[in-house]
C-alpha cells in the first residue's frame, strides 16, 4: 500500500531544535457525533464480554507457560534464556490477569517480575522464592471460585511482596540510585 | 461533540502474545475499526508497518528480536520509512517511572499500562487523532513534543519564545570567503 501525498510538514527553527507540525492526516477520522447514543467504548466492552468465555482457558495456558519456565529454571538453573522466559511469562500474567478476570494474581506476578528483573546477579535469584510465587499464582487461579479467595490472595501477595522487597533491598544496597528507582511509585497512567 | 470515525483508521497491533493481540483486535473492531493488521515481533512489526502504512501503531514493549522501544526508534528515523510521524501507543505491563521516561524519550506518543480497558485505550486513540502534538527535532531526539502541559512554576530559559529571533544564523560560506579574500 502506498501513502498518499500530503502537504509537507511546517517547520519552526529555534536555536537548538526544530518544532515540526506534520499534516494532520488523521483529521479524516474526526467527525461530529450525529447519534449521541453511540458509545464506542460500550460496544468494545460488549465485544470483549463476548470473548470472555475463552479467558479461563487463556489464563490456564499462561499459567502452564509460567510452570514450564519454572521447571526449566529448576532443571538448568538461571541461564539467560530461562531468566528471560520466566520474566516474560510473569510479565504477561501481570498485564493480562485483570483483563482475563483474575485480578488477584496480578500483584504476585508483579512481585515475581521485580524479583527476577532487579536481582543484580541472575544466579543469585532465590529459586525457592520463585517457586513460592509460581505456586501461589497457580493456586489462586485454580481456586478462583472460593468465597475467601480475595482475602487469601491479599495475604499471600502482601507476604511475598514483603519478602521480595527485603531481598531486593539487601541485594541492591551497593547501588542506592537503582534501589531508589525500583521503589519509586509507578508513574504510568 | 467530536467523535472518532474508526472506520477510517487503519491499525497495526504488534505484540508477541497472541491473547493480547486478540483482545486488542476485539476492542478495535468493537470501536468500529475494520482494518486491523497484526505482527508478533518487532521485526515482523517493522515489515508490516512498511507494507500496510497504518494510521496508528499499538506496540508492546517486551518482544523478541527487537522490542517495542527499538521499533519505535526505528520508525522515528526520518527518511527511513513512509511515516515517521505515525502515532505510536505503547501498551505494556511496565509502569515504573524510569520505563515511562524511556518510552517517552524513544518517541512514543501515548503510554498505556496494562491491564488495558476499553475506555483507557479509547482515550489514548482519541488523543492522538483529535489532539495531535507537534514533533520536536534536536540533536538527540525526534518525536512528539514531550511538553504536554504549561507549567506555571517553570523556572529557566524559554527556548521556544521569540520564534525566528532565537535562530542561530550561520554565516554563509560565500560571505566567509569574501571576508578572507
Amino acid at each position: 500500500m502506498s501513502r498518499r501525498k500530503d502537504d509537507a510538514p511546517s517547520v519552526a527553527t529555534y536555536a537548538d531544535h526544530e518544532v515540526i507540525t506534520p499534516p494532520h492526516e488523521l483529521r479524516k477520522a474526526v467527525a461530529q457525533a450525529a447519534d449521541s447514543d453511540d458509545d464506542p467504548v460500550a460496544r468494545a466492552e460488549a465485544a470483549l464480554s463476548q470473548l470472555s468465555g475463552e479467558f479461563g482457558e487463556w489464563m490456564n495456558a499462561e499459567c502452564e507457560r509460567l510452570e514450564q519456565a519454572r521447571q526449566d529454571v529448576k532443571r538448568e538453573g538461571f541461564t539467560p534464556k530461562n531468566h528471560d522466559a520466566l520474566f516474560r511469562a510473569a510479565h504477561d500474567i501481570k498485564g493480562e490477569a485483570a483483563t482475563f478476570g483474575y485480578p488477584a494474581v496480578a500483584g504476585i506476578a508483579d512481585s515475581l517480575c521485580r524479583l527476577v528483573e532487579h536481582t543484580p546477579e541472575i544466579d543469585q535469584i532465590p529459586v525457592t522464592l520463585v517457586e513460592q510465587h509460581v505456586d501461589a499464582i497457580r493456586a489462586i487461579v485454580r481456586e478462583y471460585a472460593r468465597a475467601d479467595l480475595a482475602d487469601v490472595a491479599h495475604v499471600l501477595t502482601g507476604r511475598l511482596r514483603e519478602v521480595t522487597d527485603d531481598f531486593l533491598r539487601a541485594e541492591n544496597d551497593f547501588r542506592p540510585d537503582y534501589l531508589e528507582n525500583i521503589f519509586a511509585p509507578p508513574l504510568a497512567p | 461533540m467530536v467523535r472518532i470515525d474508526f472506520n477510517r483508521l487503519r491499525f497495526l497491533v504488534i505484540d508477541d502474545n497472541a491473547h493480547m493481540r486478540r483482545i486488542l483486535r476485539t476492542l478495535l473492531h468493537g470501536y468500529g475499526t475494520r482494518e486491523v493488521y497484526e505482527a508478533e515481533d518487532g521485526a515482523a512489526g517493522l515489515e508490516a508497518f512498511t507494507h500496510y502504512v497504518p494510521d496508528i501503531v499499538l506496540v508492546d514493549w517486551m518482544m523478541p528480536i527487537f522490542d517495542g522501544l527499538e521499533l519505535t526508534q526505528m520508525i522515528r528515523q526520518q527518511g527511513a520509512n513512509a511515516n515517521p510521524y505515525v502515532p505510536i501507543i505503547m501498551l505494556t505491563g511496565h509502569s515504573e517511572k524510569k520505563r515511562v521516561m524511556m518510552a517517552r524519550d524513544a518517541g512514543v506518543t501515548e503510554f498505556l499500562a496494562k491491564p488495558i480497558s476499553a475506555k483507557a485505550l479509547y482515550e489514548r486513540i482519541f488523543n492522538v487523532v483529535a489532539n495531535p502534538r507537534p514533533f520536536i527535532k534536536t540533536k538527540t531526539y525526534f518525536g512528539p513534543d514531550r511538553r504536554r502541559n504549561v507549567n506555571p512554576n517553570y523556572v529557566g530559559p524559554e527556548r521556544r519564545k521569540g520564534g525566528k529571533a532565537d535562530v542561530i544564523r550561520q554565516q554563509p560560506l560565500l560571505e566567509k570567503a569574501k571576508v578572507l579574500s
